[in-house]
């Protein structure tokens, strides 16, 4: 079992790359992909702005020009759109409230107004709603939970009822789905493992049974599949990382092997990280290669919260303060 | 004229073109994008030579193809063209809901705007399917019509986006809202659930694994009888055997099979029940021995035992209901399904040249099975090291360890732990 990564050269992070290559994603707009991405640019500006922070880069954009943007997007609901005339969803609006977290931002935000739209879309049963249309998802529940805590307003919940239903959604395997009986699956893991940390409820994990589930996600080449049977992806670095560091099950994988298969996944010469060794790049890798990096703790990359998707130092400031 | 950009009129006409063809045959039931030169190789396939020949649609026999040399335009047209539509008939809502209130009829209905929005937004659709303002426009405007057949139509165009983005996560959403309201509205959803099982079967053909499609299926289940539940089982079982790598497919069947459990976990559930439900059991127990021995090494197979082995000793080994593997009882019965895991497991660990990943994969699925099954119930492990002995046992760890030696030696902490507290 020794391993082997003595015995070759480990590859280094191309940051300067990922930066360039960040700062000009957002200029090429003329390829189908960033056409059909349109509606979802929140999401990519939270990725995107997220790593420069993280590589210590966030400096070199325009904050008036990100955040005066960013509030043509809100609607008169207080919940925010992926892009201006698009309709409001919580997805962006936790992009949203974490962009102009990492600016430092915040109070430019009618707090009451954007809490009240996140609460307002809590169930019966505990569960959230992603929009007025009704459609269900531990993933909500987390943004509903990460949004509300970061504005310091979960008083505005019923968060028993929310941790319940989490916990109505594990399954025999320890893992998490989307709804209660859904198949277990490493981003609802996180959502769920997220939403339970952040309320102080991680004793509704079975911590030894999940961190089974989710050490048993790594492949022969050091990556992190996202579901059993399934290749391995550099956006599970992220979510399999944080939800293990989260239980404090972290040591259970090879780390090593791990950062190599991230670093193997770099576009050395243009930038950007992809999903697998020799793939197209994009932004959305990008981000969770550099997430995960920084929740291996690699050289020169800024410590990331596991639970908040923020830099630590962003989120001190925010819990630290009053 | 590059292939980038072209003048704001083309791009119209582009579109116009494009909803016309859409118009014109309510049948089509497949799109995709395709390369321009694949025109000419369709066209003599389907031994039709029209004479005049588009260079940016392609529709035979009710398949349609987009050629990718217009798709940007064409997206960007229809995005424009959909958000001007919608604009106009928010604002025209907006002003007849205040001419409303004042008690004066506006007298103007909107049918021209919402068929506007409709166009397009399905124009867009099945270019853009994650655009979830299109769709939730639709939504805005089936619901305000209220027709049976405005939501059977809906669930014909969802269908066909999903034929070229099976996971798109918008797209599976807006189907589940259709078939809320029109089990809400209109009739039981029984007849609905069988389409929308075959349906998710017939695209996990074309997409392997896809969670969203699976997950479609799954949340029907809540929905069915427990007739259904059974026929459910039965009829994915072939589909199931010949995809033995898609895990998601296994999960569905968990997901019905707990569905078959849930009366007997209520107390003074029936003697017919229970037969019924251990029936089950035991074949889907054997069944997927067949396939573990057949296909060596599939993860998804071994994943499935884990949870058949599992819930089998929790409610059907003697012990009622007990919701945690702790307060298992052991008795005679667990001895013999637990003999017959050694042999499975002997038998998994025996190959003929180690070469072989496939060998290599079944004795670490094997191994790692049942030390997962000892984790869950601790008093299986006093039973296996008397049944296997402590040699063979070794031989178990050390697969283990060569692979994933950090779950070993979590476990072996735990028995650690427990023999100290035994003694």
């Amino acid at each position: 079992m020794s391993s082997s990564s003595s015995s070759f050269q480990m590859g280094q992070l191309v940051a300067d790359k990922h930066v360039r290559y960040i700062l000009m994603a957002e200029k090429k707009k003329e390829s189908f992909e960033s056409v059909v991405m349109d509606h979802l640019r929140m999401n990519g500006a939270y990725w995107g702005l997220t790593t420069l922070d993280l590589l210590d880069k966030l400096g070199s954009v325009s904050v008036d020009e990100v955040v005066s943007w960013l509030m043509t997007c809100q609607h008169e609901s207080g919940g925010f759109a992926g892009n201006t005339g698009h309709d409001p969803h919580v997805l962006y609006t936790l992009s949203a409230v974490q962009i102009l977290a990492l600016f430092d931002k915040l109070d430019i935000l009618d707090v009451g107004k954007v809490s009240s739209y996140v609460a307002g879309l809590q169930n019966e049963d505990g569960s959230f709603s992603g929009d007025i249309w009704g459609e269900v998802d531990t993933r909500f529940s987390y943004i509903a939970i990460c949004c509300l805590s970061i504005l310091k307003c979960l008083d505005k919940i019923n968060v028993e009822k929310a941790v319940d239903y989490i916990v109505s959604c594990k399954n025999l395997d320890g893992g998490f789905g989307c709804t209660p009986g859904a198949e277990s699956h490493a981003g609802q893991i996180f959502c769920c493992v997220g939403a339970l940390a952040i309320t102080g409820s991680l004793h509704h994990v079975d911590k030894d049974l999940l961190g089974w589930w989710l050490c048993e996600r790594q492949v022969k080449s050091g990556g992190l599949n996202g579901r059993p049977e399934k290749l391995p992806d550099v956006c599970y670095s992220w979510w399999v990382l944080s939800s293990l560091i989260m239980i404090d099950r972290v040591h259970w994988i090879d780390k090593a092997k791990l950062v190599k298969f991230i670093l193997d996944c770099q576009d050395l010469e243009n930038g950007g990280i992809s999903d697998r060794p020799d793939d197209a790049v994009d932004i959305f890798h990008t981000y969770f290669g550099v997430a995960g990096l920084s929740l291996l703790e690699y050289p020169g990359v800024k410590a990331i919260d596991p639970a908040y998707a923020l830099p630590v130092d962003v989120i001190n400031r925010i819990l630290l303060t009053k | 004229m590059g292939q980038e950009s072209c003048s704001q009129e083309d791009c119209f006409d582009l579109l116009n073109q494009f909803e016309h063809v859409l118009e014109s045959d309510p049948l089509i039931d497949e799109v995709g994008f395709i390369h321009p030169s694949l025109f000419t190789i369709l066209d003599k396939e389907a031994g039709s030579s029209s004479e005049e020949a588009s260079t940016s649609f392609w529709n035979q026999d009710h398949k349609l193809g987009i050629s990718t040399d217009i798709l940007i335009q064409l997206c960007k047209v229809a995005k424009h063209a959909f958000l001007t539509a919608l604009k106009e008939y928010k604002r025209h809502e907006n002003a007849s809901s205040e001419f409303l209130t004042e008690n004066i009829s506006s007298g103007v209905s909107c049918p021209t705007l919402e068929s506007k929005v409709m166009k397009h937004s399905q124009a867009l659709l099945l270019l853009s399917s994650d655009f979830g303002t299109a769709w939730n426009a639709r939504k805005l405007i089936l619901s305000k019509q209220n027709q049976p057949y405005g939501f059977t139509e809906e669930l014909r165009l969802s269908r066909l986006v999903l034929s070229n983005f099976s996971k798109s996560e918008p797209t599976w959403s807006h189907r589940r809202w259709i078939i809320k309201m029109i089990s809400q509205s209109f009739s039981t959803p029984q007849e609905i659930i069988t389409k929308e099982s075959e349906l998710v079967e017939s695209i996990g053909e074309r997409s392997k694994m896809n969670y969203r499609a699976w997950y479609h299926r799954c949340w029907l289940v809540s929905y069915m009888t427990i007739e259904q539940v059974l026929q459910e089982l039965n009829k994915c079982k072939r589909w199931a055997g010949l995809h033995v790598a898609d895990s998601s497919c296994f999960h569905y069947r968990r997901r019905l099979m707990l569905r078959v459990l849930e009366p007997l976990k209520v107390k003074g559930s029936n003697d017919n029940d229970k037969t019924e439900a251990h029936k089950i059991w035991m074949e889907e127990l054997d069944w997927n021995k067949e396939l573990v021995i057949r296909y060596l090494g599939r993860e998804a197979l071994w994943l499935h035992r884990r949870f058949l082995s599992l819930t089998w000793l929790m409610y059907f080994c003697g012990n009622q209901s007990s919701e945690t593997g702790e307060c298992i009882v052991m008795n005679e019965e667990i001895g013999i399904f637990v003999d017959n895991e050694i042999y499975l497991l002997q038998s998994s660990m025996t190959f003929p040249d180690n070469k072989f990943e496939d060998f290599q994969a079944q004795a670490l699925h094997a191994s790692v099975y049942m030390l997962w099954l000892t984790k869950n119930i601790p008093e299986l492990w006093r039973m296996l090291e008397e049944k296997l002995g402590t040699e063979k046992l070794k031989c178990v760890l050390n697969t283990v360890d060569q692979e994933r030696p950090s779950l070993l030696l979590h476990q072996i902490d735990i028995f650690a732990a427990k023999h100290n507290n035994d003694c």
